[in-house]
C-alpha cells in the first residue's frame, strides 16, 4: 500500500525531543499530528475493545485506530475480526452505529454492497456491470481486515502487522501483562466483562496531554485541590474505604507521593504505585461486599494467592499509546485522537465475573464520580489540558521541560523506576515517540 | 388543620399551577447559584439522575452522567464553592427554561406524583482566549412528594436529548 509521506527527516524528531524536554510544536503542529497517526497509531498495537463487548455472532462495535474507522466484529466462526469500516467500492463507512448486532452481514447504504462479518464481500448488486479484469473476490473489495490479537479478552490491533505472521501478544506486552492479569484475576471467575456503558469526554487538547497526566503524581494536590477535605484527604473512591487517598500534606518540601514509584518500560508503557495507602492493621477497608468478594476468591484460590490478588499493585497502567487500566476503581480508559487539538476519551467500568453484583454497582457509581464528564476529578484535568493547548501557541519559551527526577531513575522490574513525582513516564513516552516517528521517516 | 383535613389535602391531586411554580422555583435556584437551597428541595433519600443513554434503565448497572444522592450533592456543591475549582474559574452562568409540564401520575396513598416537563438551558462560561456558550435540552421527570403546602423531590431525572454524546466538562446541574 502506498502511503504519501510528509517529507520530514528522522533527525527532525530528535531535534524536537531531548532527553528531558520536548518542543511545543509536538502539541500544536498539524503536520506532526498527521505523522503521529501514520507512524505511531499506524504501527503500534492499539487497543480496540474487549471481547466481552461483542459476545454473540453479528455483534459489533465501531472505533478508530488513529483516524481510521474500524469495526470490531464477531463472525459466525466465533472469532473477532477488526475490519476497516470502509466500503470496498466507494469508501463510504458501512457501519454508522457505535454498537449493535448486524446479523450475518454489513450493508453499505450507497450502492447496496454487502459484506460478511469477517469482511469478505458477499454481494455487489448488478455484478455483471464489472468487466472481467475486476476480481470482486479480492480482499480490497471487501472490508479489509486488520491484524488483531487478544490477551484475556483485551483486543489489540495493528495496522501494519501482517495477517499471517506468528506473533505472541503476551510476549509483546512484557511487564505490562501483569497489569491486565491483576485486573482480571480480581474476578473470581478470572474474566472481566465490559458492558456497563461508557463515559465519554472531550478534551480540547492534544492526545499526549492526557497520556502525560495519567502517571503524573505531582499534579493531584494542585489540580484536584477542590476535591480535598481539610485533612488533605480526598473523598473515598472505593466502597469499604473509610476515607479517600491522602492527596496533600502539610510537609511542603517532601511529598508522600514520592514514596510511591513510577515504573517505565520499553515502547512508552508505564504504571504508577497505588495511591490508596493500606493501613497496617488491615482495617482500612472493610464492608460486607468486600468480604463477600474475598470469600468468592477464597473459594477458588488459596489465602496467600487471594492476598496477592487483592493487593493494589498499581494505580494507573498506561499501554502506550491509547489504553489505561486503573486497578483501584476497576476501569479501562481509551484515548482517541480526533485532531491535533481534539481528543475523545472513553472510560468503561469493568465487571468482575463472579464478584458480588453490588460490587459492580459500586464500581459503576464511583466511575460517575471520578470519570464522568461531570465528575469531581476529571473536570479539572480537562480544564488543564485545554489550558496547555492554549499555552502551546506561546513561544515565550519553546520547550516543555520534564525534568523532575531526571537522571535519578534506577533499573527495576524489567524497566526503570522513578520516584512518584518524577516525570519519568513522560520522558519514557517521548523516547518511544521518537522511535516510532523516526522509524517511519526513515523507512 | 385537623388530622382528617391533612389527609384530605395529601390525597388531593395537586394543581398543575402549583407544580409548575415549584419547577420554576427549583430552576431559578440553580440559575441564581443558590445550590444549598436547591439541594434542600430534595427529600433526604432523594436522587438526581442524568442517564448517559436515552433508554437507560438502571443507574446501577450502567454509568450515568450524574447519579447523586444527598451526600454526593453536598460534596459536589462544596466543590462548586471551592476557590480552586479550576473548571469553574471563572464560573459558568446559566438560564434554565422549564416548559410543557404535565402531571403524569399521582398516588393518593403516598402523595407521590410524577411530572414530565422539557427544558432548555443556555450556559456561558467566560474563558481565555474566548468564552464557551452551550445549549442543553431534554426532558425532566420529577418524582415529587407532597410536603406541607409544597413538595420534596424524590427523584429528578434529566434526560438530555444528546445524553450519549461526548461532552466537555459538565460542572453544573441541569
Amino acid at each position: 500500500m502506498e502511503i504519501v509521506k510528509v517529507n520530514v527527516e528522522s533527525s527532525a524528531f530528535e531535534e524536537l525531543v531531548r532527553e528531558d524536554r520536548v518542543h511545543l510544536s509536538v502539541y500544536e503542529d498539524p503536520a506532526i499530528f498527521k505523522l503521529e497517526m501514520e507512524n505511531i497509531f499506524g504501527r503500534a498495537w492499539i487497543y480496540v475493545g474487549h471481547e466481552s463487548e461483542v459476545p454473540n455472532r453479528g455483534d459489533f462495535v465501531t472505533t478508530q485506530i488513529g483516524l481510521q474507522p474500524v469495526i470490531v466484529s464477531r463472525h459466525r466462526d466465533g472469532k473477532v475480526y477488526v475490519l476497516h469500516n470502509r466500503c470496498g467500492h466507494r469508501a463510504a463507512i458501512v457501519c454508522n452505529e457505535e454498537r449493535g448486532n448486524t446479523g450475518s452481514s454489513f450493508r453499505c447504504g450507497y450502492h447496496g454492497w454487502t459484506f460478511r462479518t469477517n469482511g469478505e464481500l458477499l454481494a455487489a448488486p448488478l455484478k455483471n456491470g464489472y468487466p472481467e479484469l475486476y476480481d470482486l473476490r479480492s480482499k480490497e473489495f471487501g472490508l479489509v481486515p486488520v491484524r488483531v490479537e487478544s490477551y484475556r479478552g483485551f483486543l489489540f490491533a495493528n495496522l501494519s502487522a501482517s495477517l499471517e505472521e506468528d506473533f505472541d501478544l503476551a510476549i509483546h506486552l512484557g511487564p505490562m501483562k501483569m497489569c491486565i492479569d491483576a485486573l482480571c484475576d480480581r474476578a473470581p471467575e478470572g474474566e472481566i466483562e465490559v458492558l456497563g456503558g461508557v463515559q465519554k469526554y472531550m478534551i480540547h487538547a492534544n492526545w499526549k496531554t492526557q497520556l502525560e497526566n495519567l502517571n503524573d503524581l505531582y499534579h493531584p494536590p494542585y489540580s484536584h485541590e477542590s476535591t480535598l477535605r481539610e485533612s488533605g484527604k480526598q473523598f473515598a473512591r472505593r466502597p469499604g474505604d473509610q476515607q479517600g487517598p491522602q492527596i496533600s500534606e502539610s510537609d511542603e518540601r517532601k511529598s508522600k507521593w514520592d514514596r510511591l514509584g513510577i515504573w517505565a518500560f520499553d515502547h512508552g508503557h508505564s504504571y504508577c504505585g497505588s495511591i490508596q495507602e493500606e493501613s497496617d492493621d488491615g482495617e482500612s477497608r472493610s464492608s460486607a461486599v468486600v468480604e463477600r468478594h474475598k470469600a468468592a476468591l477464597l473459594a477458588k484460590h488459596p489465602p496467600e494467592r487471594v492476598a496477592e490478588i487483592l493487593k493494589e499493585r498499581y494505580h494507573n497502567a498506561i499501554f502506550y499509546p491509547n489504553l489505561c487500566i486503573q486497578l483501584m476503581s476497576h476501569h479501562i480508559r481509551v484515548l482517541r485522537p480526533l485532531g491535533v487539538d481534539r481528543t475523545e476519551i472513553r472510560v468503561y467500568p469493568v465487571r468482575l465475573k463472579g464478584a458480588p453484583e453490588e460490587m459492580y454497582h459500586d464500581i459503576v457509581r464511583y466511575l460517575n464520580i471520578t470519570h464522568s464528564p461531570a465528575s469531581l476529578i476529571q473536570t479539572d484535568d480537562l480544564e488543564m489540558f485545554r489550558r496547555i493547548q492554549e499555552g502551546s501557541h506561546s513561544r515565550g519559551a519553546q520547550w516543555v521541560v520534564f525534568g523532575r527526577g531526571f537522571g535519578q531513575e534506577v533499573p527495576d522490574a524489567g524497566g526503570f523506576k522513578g520516584s512518584g513525582t518524577s516525570e519519568i513516564s513522560m520522558r519514557n513516552q517521548y523516547r518511544a515517540w521518537v522511535d516510532y516517528m523516526a522509524r517511519g521517516a526513515s523507512s | 388543620m385537623n388530622r382528617s383535613a391533612t389527609q384530605a389535602s395529601a390525597s388531593a391531586v395537586p394543581e398543575l399551577r402549583q407544580v409548575e411554580d415549584f419547577l420554576v422555583q427549583e430552576a431559578n435556584l440553580l440559575d441564581d447559584r443558590k445550590f444549598e437551597e436547591w439541594m434542600a428541595l430534595f427529600d433526604d433519600k432523594g436522587y438526581y439522575w442524568a442517564p448517559a443513554r436515552p433508554d437507560q434503565q438502571s443507574p446501577l448497572t450502567e454509568v450515568s452522567l450524574f447519579y447523586d444522592d444527598r451526600e454526593l450533592m453536598a460534596l459536589r456543591i462544596s466543590r462548586l464553592r471551592h476557590e480552586r475549582i479550576h473548571a469553574q474559574i471563572p464560573h459558568a452562568r446559566t438560564v434554565h427554561l422549564v416548559v410543557n409540564p404535565r402531571i403524569q401520575d399521582f398516588d393518593p396513598q403516598t402523595g407521590h406524583l410524577s411530572v414530565h416537563s422539557k427544558f432548555l438551558i443556555t450556559e456561558y462560561r467566560p474563558s481565555v482566549p474566548e468564552g464557551l456558550q452551550r445549549v442543553f435540552a431534554g426532558q425532566y421527570l420529577h418524582t415529587l412528594r407532597k410536603s406541607g403546602d409544597s413538595f420534596k423531590i424524590v427523584l429528578k431525572k434529566v434526560t438530555l436529548v444528546n445524553c450519549d454524546a461526548t461532552f466537555e466538562s459538565l460542572a453544573l446541574y441541569f
